[in-house]
């Protein structure tokens, strides 16, 4: 018991320390990339000096990077994520305002991807046949060819919702990494001991492999959340959804980096929580 | 088996044309990718335009030919460094185990868990919109090397692991071998093949990340082609079908990398 907590707490340490890197990260992309700073107000002839000296001090031009990145961190903390320079927004603001579309879809998507992945994988280990394998290989494989952005215009003709074309997205892999895992426990000894005691099929698979494989399975909940956190760019952004997506690539365009590394900061830190819960849960696996 | 054996001769085979396609893309047409052809825009096939041409009147057959050559040869060049990275990398917390392990681990597995499509774009968007088309194409398949080692890593790390208390390798420490000697030497010579599966799994994974990119137009910019900036084209599919085609070559050649290598069965 106290060894689970204490295996809690380390993730949890490394969660904050990620945060804490990926914000440095972050400040360190905005504070050099090319035009940081730099102010249109300040090319009005009609400033004064010391006018143009304020601004510059509002945009912390004359301080340095520690003081930069001290003000950027302690901001953070403070739920202060900066103002996007293209929406003149505070980004807190308009993260809660997409976040629960984007969390809605991607949560969506992420089940029937599952639910898919997992029938198809169970279907494809308990009738094995070379037919059936080969319809699930080729259908998966011609899936993972597209790219992201043309399975987003798919769905954008066929006017199908977006969670849809999340889960078409994120199946694929989810399925190919399911079967893998699935069929390579199928090959133990202990499988073939009980085919040869004459054990069920479907009691094999629910009662011996399943059990066994649970664990790796587990471990997909974090790939397969990055999936479907990935595939919401490409699907917001072309079927003009109101997401965290959507906002990522609008950001990207016209360049707003602060607004760009909060939402790239803020996937992150769901991944990562996602991919704590999942390493919890398989702790306590036995 | 035989079946499986003459797809992957036929996959090879398709795989070589589409590469001839792009190297020598000057041989099969004779206009130029950004010639426009002012009064037939939007034409449709024709004996002088295979392809017909786009909103510009730009050949689209040269487009794709030339597409081809930015695609298929500078995704390999992207899967080049991420390999390259992920060797010496895994090759390094491998053989030397303790904390650098960790630490590299642990790298590997936060870059992992980020979304590579928005790192991408994160890192695309520093660069100004209006950079030029070469440099788009330069920053576009160095960001996807820079960035794709992760994956690669974690494969390479376990195979050097598996090698460090190998017999060759206590030999050549007894011999008193520098680190640095054991590594170039010893280790990553034994590497290559696991090297060489994740160099040839990254190339179809570059290829797709970078249509993705450059169909959001954070990729390769006009007017160099690319097969993601030709497939900006599906998006008036319903008049011009025939704008799908560089999205069929995509996709076979995607297919065709998954099986050109023979599967575990057949190597058994």
């Amino acid at each position: 018991m106290t060894h689970g907590i204490l295996k809690f707490a380390q993730r949890l340490l490394l969660l904050a320390a990620l945060a804490i890197v990926g914000a440095l990260i972050c400040a360190t992309i905005v504070r050099f990339a090319p035009g940081f700073g730099v102010d249109e107000h300040e090319l009005d002839s009609r400033l004064s000096a010391s006018s143009r000296d304020a601004i510059r001090n509002q945009l912390q031009l004359g301080n340095g990077l520690l003081s930069y990145y001290g003000s950027y961190i302690s901001g953070l903390v403070h739920g202060n994520l900066g103002t996007s320079a293209f929406l003149e927004r505070p980004v807190a603001g308009l993260l809660k305002e997409r976040a629960p579309f984007t969390a809605r879809t991607v949560l969506l998507g992420w089940i029937i991807a599952w639910a898919a992945a997992s029938f198809l994988s169970l279907l494809t280990l308990r009738w094995q046949t070379w037919q059936l394998e080969f319809s699930a290989t080729a259908a998966t494989g011609i899936l993972i060819a597209l790219p992201t952005a043309v399975v987003a215009l798919l769905c954008l003709y066929l006017r199908a919702p977006i969670f849809l074309g999340i889960a078409v997205i994120t199946l694929p892999k989810l399925f190919r990494y399911q079967h893998n895992i699935l069929a390579q426990v199928h090959t133990q000894p202990f499988v073939l001991a009980a085919r040869a005691r004459g054990v069920s099929p479907a009691r094999i698979l629910f009662r011996h492999v399943l059990p066994v494989a649970w664990p790796p399975l587990l471990a997909l909940l974090g790939v397969s959340t990055s999936l479907a956190l990935g595939a919401a760019i490409p699907l917001e952004a072309l079927s003009d959804s109101p997401g965290v997506g959507q906002l990522a690539w609008q950001a990207a365009l016209n360049r707003d980096l602060p607004l760009l590394t909060s939402i790239t900061l803020f996937v992150t830190l769901v991944t990562a929580g996602v991919n704590l819960f999942s390493g919890t849960l398989r702790a306590r696996c036995p | 088996m035989k079946v499986q054996r003459a797809l992957r001769f036929v996959c090879r085979g398709a795989l070589l044309a589409t590469l001839a396609l792009g190297v020598f893309a000057g041989s099969f047409t004779h206009y130029s990718y950004v010639h426009q052809f002012r009064d037939i825009p939007n034409a449709a096939p024709s004996s002088s335009h295979w392809l017909g041409t786009d909103a510009l009147g730009r050949d689209l057959f040269t487009r794709l030919v030339y597409g081809t050559r930015v695609s298929l040869l500078l995704a390999p060049a992207a899967a080049l460094i991420a390999s390259i990275i992920a060797a010496i990398l895994g090759a390094i917390a491998g053989l030397r185990g303790g904390w650098l392990e960790k630490i590299i681990l642990a790298s590997a597995d936060l870059s992992m868990s980020l979304p590579l499509l928005f790192v991408l774009i994160a890192l695309r968007s520093i660069l100004p919109l209006d950079v030029s088309p070469i440099l788009s194409v330069i920053a576009t398949f160095l960001a996807l090397g820079l960035i794709g080692w992760p994956a690669s890593l974690r494969v390479v790390w376990a195979a050097s692991r598996d090698l460090r208390d190998s017999d060759h390798i206590l030999l050549a420490q007894a011999l008193g071998y520098r680190r640095s000697q054991i590594l170039f030497r010893q280790v990553l010579p034994c590497l290559r093949p696991v090297f060489l599966a994740q160099f040839w799994i990254s190339i179809p994974l570059f290829i797709l990340t970078e249509a993705t990119l450059s169909m959001l137009g954070l990729g390769v910019m006009e007017p160099l082609p690319s097969w993601g900036n030709l497939l900006r084209g599906c998006e008036d599919l319903s008049a011009n079908p025939w704008r799908l085609v560089p999205l069929v070559v995509l996709v076979l050649t995607v297919i065709s990398f998954q099986f050109i290598f023979p599967g575990s069965e057949e190597l058994a």
